[in-house]
């Protein structure tokens, strides 16, 4: 055998073989075409698991079709929190456990079909109620609301009927998406058909996800009539996109990933925090809790690791958020103090040397290890014996979610929590109560006052939540708070559009306009 | 020969059925995916409905035995991630994964053939000492590294490459490529090399130079030929790793394979996903072995006279 030959005839047929396909790559749908005018191209870090509206509270889903796929009867205006008109015009408390809204007329589904009262209620009673489904919109908004009774009175007519008062409930209603009354009860829908002013016009998994805009949508046109999704896990990836021009809008940034002048900063609504383990030497002790807080280098984290990407935390939630307590700074980094206060509770017989670990999702937020370890090298200073321990999302998950893994022993966990409602009640009975999904501890008293703060309104609703923060830190100290994050979007020069704190989590393309 | 070809096929199904048996037992111990799933608070009873509807809450061995049930009617179950069916998933992903597989090795090969010959010529020469020196290099560097160090400098400060995805017809190809074959024109390199040195000292080599062959000839036509099962056997070894999906390069590339496939379907737990992706690689990386023993057969005389013999 010729083996020169041979070798030449295999390398002629590989080259043969990609020029015959046109160099197109199986799977991607063939060759695409760089930017068509009227064209927005967005890169995102993950690829949408799926369009399904009731998913829209997960982030990768809800980025692209809240507000732009499907729409919501009112929606939150992520800057003043207010509740704003959508597919209804008008809500009223008619009565305190009833609740009713009134629909837009002319409102049309992408595929012809007009928008009704009947629709609302199917989509409303899929979301809230369906317990098959299990939708995450479902346990995040109405986890703690029981089954909700929804009637059309008229075409234009919803009514919601609550099991208690429920003065959160148009708040609640603006998480869910309005679908088909065709749509499946029984499982989720991967593409969509809904108001929204775009329609989905390709998918091809894997590789690229492309909404058009359509006649016949009941608002103002979008100055850009299509958007391409594309997604690459690399940070620095998606921002050198952008500032190649292979793409206008790169979301999910961190400080150095190299976004250089396209880089817009903007907070993403996300606090980071320690939660402990309340009932385990040497986490037991309040005061070991305390001296924990004190040696967080907020400061020192934000500014090397975060390149000055967010702010110190002085609770679990950002400044915005009604219940935020304006009041509480955050824990100043206090090494000797922290010291000190390990040293008394040894004196007092706290085995203080039992090791508890540290334990964080990878790449849960930029940067995540590194403020781990130097979090670990200062306990360690302090006398304190801490493991570190990471773990990707589903292992991280069963120390975070009720049921906890038993016997774990001591832990301090790294959480990451966004309120994208604007409310605390979305934080506390989560995080606080003493049968929160996500807590890990919490007191009568506390449980008394986040009880008593739900039905609240207006100023009292404000104030009774702040001094449910305040309790928490000052009584239980469930948490070491580290930072209320931000994070970087690269947006190219022809592009005008301005990021805020609902970004990350919805992006409506109608926002975006070509710069003139 | 066909009786060789069966018993290498008969010996390579049982690290096939271990691998699908292994990802298969080794996912589900990893625990219940369901807070994943689920909704941060879902009750207790809503757990286990999820559980019951995806055959979690069966003994281990009932679940494989309904997965290879399955398999037998070409189900390989439904992505809990997405509702699509899981083998389309992995059929869709596969050819991405060969045709750079493909075109990477042979490649890799082209150049380890080219260099490591010529540095075989003379050994601890100028040319040996550099291409030895530029093939360890690059039998040690990271993909990661290089593939961002890449996108900078051909698509960044030259712009004369896309930084990624699959939309620039050939420019598509080249920096996914380049990354991908450093690792293995670099291994390749040193082991036709060392071959080649061997081969070009042997008796038959001597005895052709004595009757006048050219040095191209010789190499070629007698060297070469003698070099090229070592090289063949690590060859394969790397394509196995190629097929396996060369998942940093397609997660930073945007390539859409079956590497960036199987490790989303690991960190989502989606089992039906994961072992539809391994299923068929594991098939390919049969198939290929298969291939390799045939080209190992036709290259050495004495592992094909002793096929011979055997049947």
């Amino acid at each position: 055998m010729n083996k020169t030959r041979t070798t030449a005839l295999i390398a002629a047929s590989a080259a043969l073989s990609v020029i015959a396909s046109g160099c197109s790559v199986a799977n991607s749908g063939g060759n695409g075409s760089g930017a068509a005018s009227g064209t927005l191209r967005i890169v995102l870090p993950q690829e949408p698991p799926t369009l399904e509206p009731c998913e829209a509270s997960l982030t990768a889903t809800g980025v692209v079709t809240r507000s732009n796929i499907t729409e919501p009867l009112l929606e939150r205006n992520p800057t003043s929190g207010a509740l704003e008109p959508k597919l209804a015009t008008e809500w009223t408390q008619t009565e305190p456990t009833l609740w009713t809204f009134k629909l837009r007329p002319g409102v049309k589904f992408s595929d012809g079909s007009e928008f009704t009262s009947e629709d609302a209620v199917k989509a409303i009673d899929r979301t809230a109620n369906n317990t098959t489904l299990a939708c995450n919109v479902q346990g995040y908004v109405f986890g703690q609301t029981g089954p909700l009774t929804l009637a059309a009175p008229d075409a234009t007519t919803v009514t919601i009927k609550t099991q208690e008062a429920d003065p959160l409930l148009p708040l609640r209603v603006s998480f869910i998406e309005m679908t088909k009354r065709d749509i499946s009860t029984t499982e989720k829908v991967r593409e969509p058909i809904g108001t929204g002013p775009f329609k989905i016009a390709s998918w091809t998994a894997g590789q690229k996800l492309t909404l058009s805009s359509w006649d016949g949508y009941w608002g103002a046109k979008p100055a850009y009539t299509t958007a391409e999704y594309q997604w690459r896990e690399e940070g620095t990836v998606r921002a050198a996109m952008v500032v190649n021009g292979e793409a206008d809008v790169a979301t999910n940034l961190g400080a150095d990933d190299g976004a250089g002048d396209t880089a817009v900063q903007y907070p993403n609504n996300e606090t980071t925090a320690l939660r402990f383990t309340n009932d385990q030497a040497p986490l037991n002790d309040i005061r070991v809790r305390q001296a924990i807080d004190m040696l967080i280098d907020r400061d020192g984290i934000i500014t090397s690791l975060f390149g000055g990407l967010g702010k110190p935390a002085s609770q679990l939630i950002g400044p915005g958020v009604i219940g935020y307590n304006e009041a509480m700074t955050p824990t100043k980094y206090d090494p000797a103090a922290a010291k000190a206060l390990v040293d008394a509770a040894k004196a007092d017989g706290v085995p203080v040397g039992t090791q508890f670990r540290i334990i964080g999702r990878t790449s849960q937020f930029p940067k995540i290890a590194e403020s781990i370890e130097l979090m670990q090298s200062a306990f360690a200073q302090a006398g304190l014996n801490a493991k570190i321990e990471m773990m990707d999302t589903s292992a991280q998950l069963k120390y975070q979610l009720r049921p906890f893994v038993p016997d774990a022993g001591p832990i301090a966990l790294m959480v990451m929590h966004g309120n994208q409602a604007g409310d605390a009640a979305f934080t506390v009975g989560q995080y606080f109560a003493t049968d929160g999904a996500q807590s890990t501890g919490g007191t009568p008293d506390l449980d008394a006052k986040i009880k008593a703060a739900a039905p609240l309104t207006d100023a009292a609703r404000q104030a009774a939540y702040a001094d449910v923060f305040k309790t928490q830190t000052d009584a239980v100290r469930g948490f070491a708070f580290l930072a209320n994050m931000e994070a970087v979007l690269a947006r190219a020069k022809t592009v005008d559009y301005t990021p805020d704190a609902a970004t990350g989590d919805e992006m409506r393309l109608a926002d975006f306009k070509p710069k003139a | 020969m066909l009786t060789f070809l069966r018993r290498r096929a008969l010996t390579s199904l049982l690290p096939l059925l271990a691998v699908v048996l292994g990802v298969f037992v080794l996912a589900r111990l990893t625990g219940n995916p369901a807070a994943l799933y689920l909704p941060e608070n879902a009750t207790a009873e809503a757990r286990e409905q999820f559980s019951a509807a995806n055959g979690f809450d069966k003994p281990i061995w009932a679940q494989l035995i309904d997965y290879f049930a399955g398999v037998a009617r070409l189900d390989f179950g439904t992505s809990l991630r997405t509702g699509e069916d899981a083998a389309t998933m992995a059929l869709r992903a596969f050819p991405a994964t060969l045709q750079l597989a493909v075109v990477t090795m042979v490649l890799a090969i082209a150049v380890a053939i080219v260099v490591g010959c010529w540095a075989a010529l003379r050994p601890n020469g100028l040319a040996d000492r550099v291409s030895g020196m530029l093939s360890m290099t690059a039998a040690s560097v990271p993909d990661f590294w290089l593939a961002i160090l890449g996108i900078w400098v051909f698509a960044i400060i030259l712009g004369v490459l896309p930084t990624s995805g699959v939309d620039a017809g050939g420019a598509s190809w080249v920096l996914p490529i380049a990354v991908l074959m450093v690792r293995p024109a670099g291994v390749l390199t040193q082991v036709v090399r060392g071959a080649m040195i061997s081969a070009l000292g042997s008796p038959y080599v001597k005895v052709a130079r004595a009757k006048g062959a050219s040095e191209g000839r010789v190499v070629a036509r007698h060297a070469l030929k003698n070099a090229a099962p070592p090289a063949l056997t690590v060859a394969g070894d790397l394509a196995v790793g190629l097929i396996n999906g060369a998942v940093v390069v397609e997660s930073i590339f945007g390539w859409p394979g079956i590497g960036k496939l199987m490790i989303d379907a690991i960190l989502q737990r989606d089992f039906a996903v994961l072992q539809a992706a391994v299923a068929l690689t594991a098939i390919s990386i049969f198939v290929l072995n298969i291939a390799i023993d045939i080209g190992y057969a036709l290259l050495d005389a004495r592992v094909r006279n002793k096929a011979g013999a055997a049947a």
